[in-house]
């Protein structure tokens, strides 16, 4: 079934951090914000917890490490030892800068998939505004519309009060 | 292969018609468009037996000439055969051996049973090789310039000689000189056939005044076979005997045994004008205009005779002598060491002046070198040529007296002073013919052109020393429809016999019966299969009779001492001094690129000639290296760049022959000047100096060296030794290795280059280039510094004035056990071998160059372009007859891959293969590299480093042994041999 | 109001005003509108002069890649002695001029400068066509380029189990070269993305619609994607910074480990990355004093930026003469033979001009920016961003080939001289690249509008 939000537009930032702290004071749940630029202060505010991604750059990066060390070693030492300028077929010093290279080149592609599965970023995706202009000029806060009606009428007070330009109520369309 | 198969194997299967016989002849032996496909081995392999199959049908007894080893018991595909035979590159006639594969002769080597050159070979003989291949050679008999049959060409001149009836004129054979005992027995014999017969002969580099003095001093006009090994103090005036004079392999070789037999290593003086090969190895060396060479000698002569208490030398007129002074110091310390020596002293002088050669001729006998190092009683055979001969027979021409001329191996045209009047002569006989492989600067000009084998196609003999033969046989069916002169002139003079048969003949009756006598009158088969086999052979030859020195020396000395004062005395003008370099020699290689691109082992230049001038006077004449000066003499102009040469007389401007040809073929035309009409024929001798005047032209000309500097920059690179043992002997230090000794497999190849024998001779250069399929570049690429050759012999100088000091010093890749070129090379396309060879795989090869960047030796060889099958670089490799030269053991590089010196490793596969089929381990001494092998001096030694007993780990243990630029912890596997200078002499 | 204040991840107070970056406050919709007309008004005509010469270099240098792959490299003037001269300077100049790219986007990022906002987008475009141009010539300089794949390993290959030498600073590079180009365009288009939906949402055409809505990923200024995003790019910078620096590091090992004397030297990777860095601010410099007056964009790239970058500048161009000294006196200190000769050589021998070059147009010409009137006057900073760049190119040429003209065995030594195909293709690479800048300022945000919106409003 179709879910319904209430979506108000605001035109300063200033405004929407003040809705979205006194709406999370009231208990009214947000369902997100929407704006052309990060606003600072708003993730406190919204309570975002901060983001696990650079846990997988340190997986990542360090697969990456590890296969970097065995494919050197495997290829140079048991695959076919050369004698390559009468050096150790384990030059392990030499190994060194390969390492660091596909240290961060896996642990850096691996960070921004995840972070694009996770944010449920692809080509050609449909995107859904709440309002136009979102990606210009425009601050949207939007909150879920569920339950009884007066939690609904507080909202929208809120965000009037916190001088948002308008407030309307808006269905997904499922 | 111990066995070297002869010819004769062949003969008895041919006779059954064997099938092989009958394969089939590809289109027409004309034909020269045929593919440029790897076929071309096929092709040519089918070409031999073709031509073997075509022997049986139209040159009937020729079939025995064929020297397939298709027939032989060992022919296995892909397996080289050897064949002993006898080089016809010079006069020398070394021994040979040549290494065949598939049917054609891709490989000169030394023969090591020839007792002269034992195993040494030259530059040129090298180079002879790809001559055979060259696509100006004339493809069939030409009668007045167009292609005929030989029937025809045969009818016309018959008819001509016939027509002669009984009127008195001559028919003349014109020559250079002929060291074949049977076709001199061949020449006298048409003396009967024609009764106005005569025999011309002619050298372009004359020995005319040596024979003359031996005729007045000894009473036999011979030049004289040196015995350079049985010297210890050998001077040498202007004569280059260890580069270009008269047996230079075997002088080499003789030189070297001398030099490198333990301490007592002897004593040698050079005295010329110009830098020479023999000069920059002297351990003593006197720059001396050539107008000067007779006052050194008599000042000599009077040092010596001083010294022996003998007659007073004022009493021979050698006290007017003014001009040997600069030198006198050193005058006195060679007679010295003469006068210690004698008995085992030697004096060569290859001037063409008749006094000087007698005060020479009277040096040798006062020191009593005569039969000891100057055998008389069995003489060099070489240079017999008449210098006056040549200009009375253009006179004979002139009159109308000279019927028919036959120009055989010779280029009077070019190489004569007299060429131009020659050449309008020519108009004036009736009859001219010439045995010339191509259409060259004389046989453009005659009737019949009838051209002769190569010598890798014909049959022959040659005793270039008296007492010591040699044996010539074929490698090859003749390429194109030539024919061996011998069996023109036989043909012309009515006998059907072949050239074979008559050799043959000629051995049975005058070399081996009186040899054998009565002991084994009909075992000539045996002897002919063996010598055959061996190659060459020593049969007793009666001595020459001679006495006691008895010449006029008073009026000699005189003679020079006056013309010496006269040209001493002003000191504005210059002289010109013509010499002979290894790669052009007299001319007749003009078009073979392999010498044109050899790089001059004193210029370092390639691909042409230059006047070189001694620093100070190339001061004086406002000129530097490049500039293009005119050469004026009294008989001739020539623009030459100009070489600045340190160690060069002062007032001496030298010039080398054999360049500046414009008939030789595509190669060779136009690259150079010819300085041969510089000097003039002088009271019937020809000389090699005249009085020049130097101009400058404004000009610049571009030269092509192949090396630009040559100081050593103050770096240890070629080491000296004081021959007295002194603090300079220590044992050198083992650096630091930071990584634990590689193991290697069975072997540990390596080399040794003992850089007091290596006379920069070049011979393996080419040898290197022949082997190894080496492209040739050009002159552009050359001076765009792009030369190929896996080796190369650095020069460095030491001082510019005229005693300066020359190194040689070959250079190829030195097999680095911590090579720098493999760390860097992203491909893996250059590995240390388990033998310890640095090897480059030319397939994995990208490209990248770095391992050249970062080789310190500087040895590495980039293909920056298609050397092969394009029409940018036409040499041998993109003509399908020239790229017949190939060996096919060793792959053509492609365009963009690097490569370099890999001690032949094909040369070690096969020595380890022949181990193997005889089951046992491989012996030292089973390989030699293609440079070893061709070296006349012995100085390269290749061995297993592994084997502690080999020669080579032995000679690189020793005091003498070092390692170029070994700071640089690279760990060569090839090391060379310090110089030794000897301690003056007082 | 100053963000620094509630922002929680700054280390350190703000250092600089955030107004100062941007001439007055422009409103949201006009930071828009500002950076989009360059792609939606026709183009004037001096980007269409640009552009026709550019192009022409384009075509130019296809014709004579054409012609040598025909021939092979014997057309240039390299020989037995000089393997390497123009094909690997024009390398190591290219990937120098990337880093300034990297260092603005990812270093000031990290170190929270907020002026980079207005340059950032077309430094990292300008990284990428760098690298784009510098990889070109590992690829032509091979003798054989079409066997090219031979440096990568890869499995299964006909050659056996063999690989390539993890040894040979080349395989390095390839390593470094790749990695470095991938990590800058994602990091680059990463950053685009929310200017992408704006523009998506700006789009008038179904066709640009269509275009930018794949680009832009679907992206629509949600606030939890938002901090994820900043996260993210924090990682990025976290991991481009050292990146960057290893990068010329190891493009400096092709020479250091090498035993040429001159290349032989433990100082080259910093003074390597020093010279990049300063080689690519200088052209940094060069392209936005162009865009800046031919886009009209004065009020975002303003004179404070061209001081800061001319600031750097200084402190880079100091470095590199450091190094210079310092490779003497190493020389010199050293007592080796072959090391003193090469530096003689390089200050007396046949090339000593190229050296004078390059010492007057890197050490001399940015002392210059010690006042501050020439850190803020266009001209001075234009023409002194062309000779730093000459002379970066000669710093390179000096490096590789008297370094190699002259070495070891006097027997060898020769000298190089460049081919008109040297030359061209010099040409052609410096027109590939501004070719692609023209197109790039045609048809993306030059300037990160979300990040300048930050700056002016957040």
């Amino acid at each position: 079934m179709a879910e319904r939000f209430l979506v108000g537009s605001f035109g300063e930032p200033e405004g929407l951090l003040a809705a979205v702290s006194t709406l999370r004071d009231a208990g009214v749940a947000i369902h997100d914000v929407f704006a052309p630029y990060p606003v600072h202060g708003l993730d406190q505010a919204m309570g975002i917890r901060r983001s696990r991604l650079p846990w997988i750059t340190l997986l990542a990066g360090l697969g990456g490490l590890c296969f970097a060390l065995a494919f050197q070693y495997y290829t140079a030492v048991f695959d076919w030892p050369l004698d390559v300028g009468g050096k150790p077929e384990n030059s392990t010093l030499a190994f060194v800068p390969i390492c660091f290279e596909l240290t961060v080149l896996i642990g850096g592609l691996g960070t921004v998939g995840a972070f694009l599965l996770r944010a449920r970023l692809f080509p050609g995706k449909r995107e859904q505004l709440p309002v136009l202009g979102v990606t210009n000029n425009v601050f949207a806060l939007v909150t879920p519309l569920q339950g009884e009606g007066n939690e609904a009428e507080l909202a929208r007070q809120i965000m009037l009060e916190n001088g948002a330009d308008e407030v309307e109520e808006r269905e997904t369309e499922s | 292969m111990n066995r070297r198969p002869t010819c004769e194997d062949a003969a008895p299967r041919e006779a059954d018609g064997d099938p092989l016989v009958q394969i089939g002849l590809p289109t027409g032996t004309r034909s020269t468009g045929f593919e440029a496909t790897r076929r071309d081995v096929l092709s040519l392999m089918g070409f031999s037996l073709g031509a073997l199959g075509l022997g049986a049908g139209c040159r009937a007894p020729v079939q025995h000439a064929v020297p397939l080893p298709a027939a032989s018991i060992e022919m296995v595909p892909g397996v080289p055969n050897l064949y002993a035979t006898t080089c016809g590159a010079c006069s020398a006639a070394c021994g040979l051996v040549v290494k065949q594969r598939d049917g054609r002769p891709i490989k000169i080597e030394g023969n090591d049973a020839s007792p002269l050159t034992g195993g040494g070979t030259c530059a040129a003989g090298q180079a002879s090789v790809l001559s055979l291949y060259d696509d100006g050679r004339l493809r069939g008999p030409m009668w007045l310039g167009n292609a005929v049959s030989w029937a025809e060409v045969d009818r016309h001149i018959r008819s001509v000689l016939d027509a002669r009836g009984r009127d008195a004129r001559d028919v003349v054979l014109l020559s250079q000189t002929i060291t074949s005992p049977s076709t001199r027995a061949l020449i006298d014999e048409l003396r009967a056939v024609f009764p106005r017969f005569r025999h011309v002969v002619y050298d372009p580099l004359s020995l005319a005044a040596l024979r003359e003095a031996n005729r007045r001093a000894h009473g036999a006009a011979v030049v004289p076979h040196f015995l350079f090994d049985r010297a210890r103090v050998v001077v040498g005036l202007d004569a280059d005997f260890l580069g270009t004079w008269l047996a230079p392999v075997e002088h080499a070789r003789q030189w070297a045994q001398r030099r490198t037999a333990g301490t007592d290593r002897g004593f040698h003086v050079q005295v010329e004008s110009g830098v020479s090969v023999t000069g920059s190895n002297a351990d003593l060396r006197l720059a001396v205009a050539p107008s000067q060479i007779g006052a050194v000698a008599v000042a000599l002569l009077a040092a010596v005779t001083r010294r022996m208490g003998g007659d007073d030398p004022g009493s021979f007129g050698a006290a007017g002598l003014t001009q040997a002074a600069p030198h006198a110091v050193a005058i006195e310390q060679t007679a010295e060491a003469l006068v210690r020596n004698r008995g085992e002293a030697l004096v060569v002088c290859g001037s063409n002046d008749l006094p000087t050669q007698i005060v020479v001729a009277k040096l040798n006998a006062v020191l009593g070198s005569v039969d000891k190092t100057v055998d008389l009683a069995h003489p060099s055979l070489q240079r017999q040529g008449d210098d006056a001969a040549l200009p009375a027979l253009i006179d004979d021409m002139n009159r109308g007296a000279v019927h028919a001329l036959m120009v055989w191996g010779a280029n009077p045209v070019y190489d004569h002073p007299d060429g131009a009047a020659f050449r309008a002569a020519l108009n004036k006989v009736a009859l001219t013919i010439s045995f010339a492989d191509r259409r060259d600067e004389t046989s453009a000009h005659v009737h019949a052109v009838c051209p002769d084998h190569h010598f890798l196609e014909a049959w022959g003999d040659a005793e270039p020393v008296s007492g010591h033969f040699s044996l010539r046989q074929p490698l090859i069916a003749p390429l194109h429809e030539t024919r061996a002169a011998e069996e023109s002139l036989l043909a012309w003079a009515g006998r059907t016999t072949d050239h074979r048969s008559y050799v043959r003949a000629f051995w049975k009756r005058a070399l081996y019966k009186p040899a054998a006598g009565a002991a084994a009158p009909d075992a000539f088969d045996d002897f002919w299969e063996r010598t055959l086999e061996r190659g060459a052979i020593d049969l007793p030859r009666p001595p020459v009779a001679t006495h006691a020195f008895a010449a006029d020396l008073e009026e000699s000395v005189r003679e020079i001492v006056a013309r010496a004062n006269r040209a001493g005395g002003d000191h504005d003008g210059y002289e010109l001094a013509l010499q002979e370099t290894v790669g052009a020699r007299d001319g007749r290689h003009a078009n073979n690129p392999w010498l044109l691109e050899l790089p001059d082992p004193i210029t370092r230049l390639t691909w042409g000639n230059v006047a070189s001038i001694a620093p100070v006077t190339a001061t004086a004449l406002g000129v530097s290296t490049g500039d293009v000066v005119t050469l004026t003499t009294e008989t001739g102009k020539l623009e030459l760049p100009a070489f600045i040469q340190p160690g060069q007389h002062r007032h001496t401007i030298s010039v080398a022959v054999g360049y500046g040809r414009w008939a030789a073929g595509k190669a060779g035309d136009g690259v150079g000047g010819n300085a041969f009409p510089l000097a003039r024929v002088a009271n019937g001798l020809r000389t090699t100096s005249a009085r020049v005047t130097v101009t400058r032209t404004g000009r610049r000309a571009r030269l092509s060296p192949a090396q630009t500097h040559f100081s050593m920059e103050g770096r240890d690179i070629v080491q000296t030794l004081a021959l007295a043992p002194s603090e300079h002997e220590h044992e050198h230090e083992k650096l630091p290795d930071l990584w634990r000794e590689r193991l290697h497999g069975a072997h540990a190849w390596g080399m040794s280059i003992d850089l007091d024998a290596c006379t920069g001779c070049s011979a393996c250069v080419v040898a290197c280039q022949s082997e190894n399929n080496i492209p040739v570049v050009g002159a552009e690429q050359v001076r765009k510094n792009r030369i190929m050759h896996w080796l190369r012999i650095d020069r460095y100088v030491e001082g510019d004035g005229e005693d300066a000091q020359s190194l040689h010093q070959p250079m190829m890749c030195q097999h680095c056990q911590h090579a720098p070129c493999e760390t860097v090379c992203p491909v893996l396309a250059t590995t240390t071998s388990s033998e310890g060879i640095n090897q480059q795989v030319y397939n994995r090869c990208i490209g990248t160059r770095y391992c050249a960047n970062n080789c310190p030796y500087k040895v590495r060889r980039f293909n920056w372009h298609n050397y092969t099958a394009n029409d940018d670089f036409p040499y041998n490799m993109t003509s399908p007859l020239g790229r017949l030269v190939l060996n096919p053991d060793v792959t053509v590089r492609s365009r963009g891959v690097m490569e370099k010196c890999n001690l032949c490793v094909q040369r070690i596969q096969l020595g380890k293969n022949q181990a193997l089929l005889q089951r046992r381990p491989m012996a030292d001494g089973d390989v030699a590299t293609a440079c070893q092998q061709s070296c006349p001096t012995g100085a390269i030694v290749f061995g297993d480093l592994a084997d502690a007993g080999s020669r080579v780990s032995k000679l690189l243990a020793g005091r003498r042994a070092y390692r170029v630029l070994d700071d640089l912890g690279t760990r060569p596997n090839v090391g060379y041999l310090k110089r030794l200078t000897r301690e003056e002499e007082s | 109001m100053s963000a620094g204040t509630i922002e929680p991840t700054t280390g350190a107070p703000e250092t600089l005003p955030a107004t100062r970056w941007i001439e007055g406050t422009p409103s949201l919709h006009r930071i828009t509108t500002d950076i989009s007309r360059p792609m939606e008004a026709r183009p004037g005509r001096g980007w269409w002069i640009c552009f026709a010469i550019s192009s022409l270099a384009v075509l130019n240098l296809l014709g004579m890649v054409t012609y040598l792959f025909a021939k092979g490299i014997g057309i240039w003037g390299l020989n037995n002695a000089v393997g390497w001269a123009f094909d690997i300077t024009n390398f190591v100049f290219w990937i120098g001029i990337g880093h300034a790219g990297t260092l603005i986007s990812a270093i000031l990022l990290l170190f929270r400068q907020k002026w980079r906002t207005s340059i950032n987008r077309s430094a990292e475009a300008m990284t990428i066509f760098a690298v784009m141009c510098a990889g070109l010539f590992p690829l032509i300089h091979m003798g054989r380029p079409w066997d090219a794949f031979f440096i990568f390993p890869y499995f299964p290959n006909q050659r056996g189990p063999l690989w390539v030498n993890f040894r040979s600073p080349l395989v390095w590079d390839v390593f470094a070269i790749s990695t470095y180009f991938t990590i800058s365009l994602v990091f680059w288009y990463l950053g685009m993305i929310p200017d992408l939906a704006t523009l998506r949402d700006r789009a008038t055409t179904g066709i640009k619609k269509l275009v930018f809505r794949v680009l832009s990923l679907g992206w629509n200024g949600s606030q939890r994607t938002w901090s994820r995003y900043e996260i993210v790019s924090l990682v990025l910078a976290a991991l481009a910074t050292p990146l960057v620096l290893s990068v010329h590091s190891i493009v400096s090992t092709d020479f250091a480990t090498s035993l040429v004397p001159g290349w032989h030297t433990t100082i080259f990777p910093p003074y390597f990355v020093a010279g990049a860095i300063y080689s690519g601010f200088g052209m940094v410099l060069t392209l936005l004093i162009i865009t800046r007056q031919t886009m009209h964009l004065e009020r975002y790239i303003t004179t404070n930026h061209l001081e800061a970058m001319a600031k750097v500048i200084l402190l880079t161009g100091s470095l590199v003469g450091y190094a210079y000294a310092t490779e003497f006196f190493n020389a010199w200190y050293s007592g080796n033979v072959h090391e003193r000769f090469h530096f003689i050589n390089r200050a007396t021998g046949p090339y000593a001009w190229c050296f004078y070059l390059m010492v007057l147009c890197n050490v001399l010409t940015p002392q210059i920016f010690w006042w501050k009137r020439a850190r803020r006057n266009i001209p001075v900073l234009f023409v002194a961003s062309i000779l730093i760049n000459v002379g970066m190119w000669f710093e390179r040429f000096v490096i590789i080939v008297v370094g190699l003209h002259r070495n070891f065995l006097p027997s060898a030594w020769g000298m190089f001289y460049p081919t008109v195909f040297d030359v061209g293709i010099l040409v052609g690479v410096f027109g590939l690249f501004f070719t692609l800048f023209l197109l790039f300022i045609r048809a993306l945000p030059m300037i990160a509008m979300w990040e300048v919106k930050g700056v002016s409003h957040g």
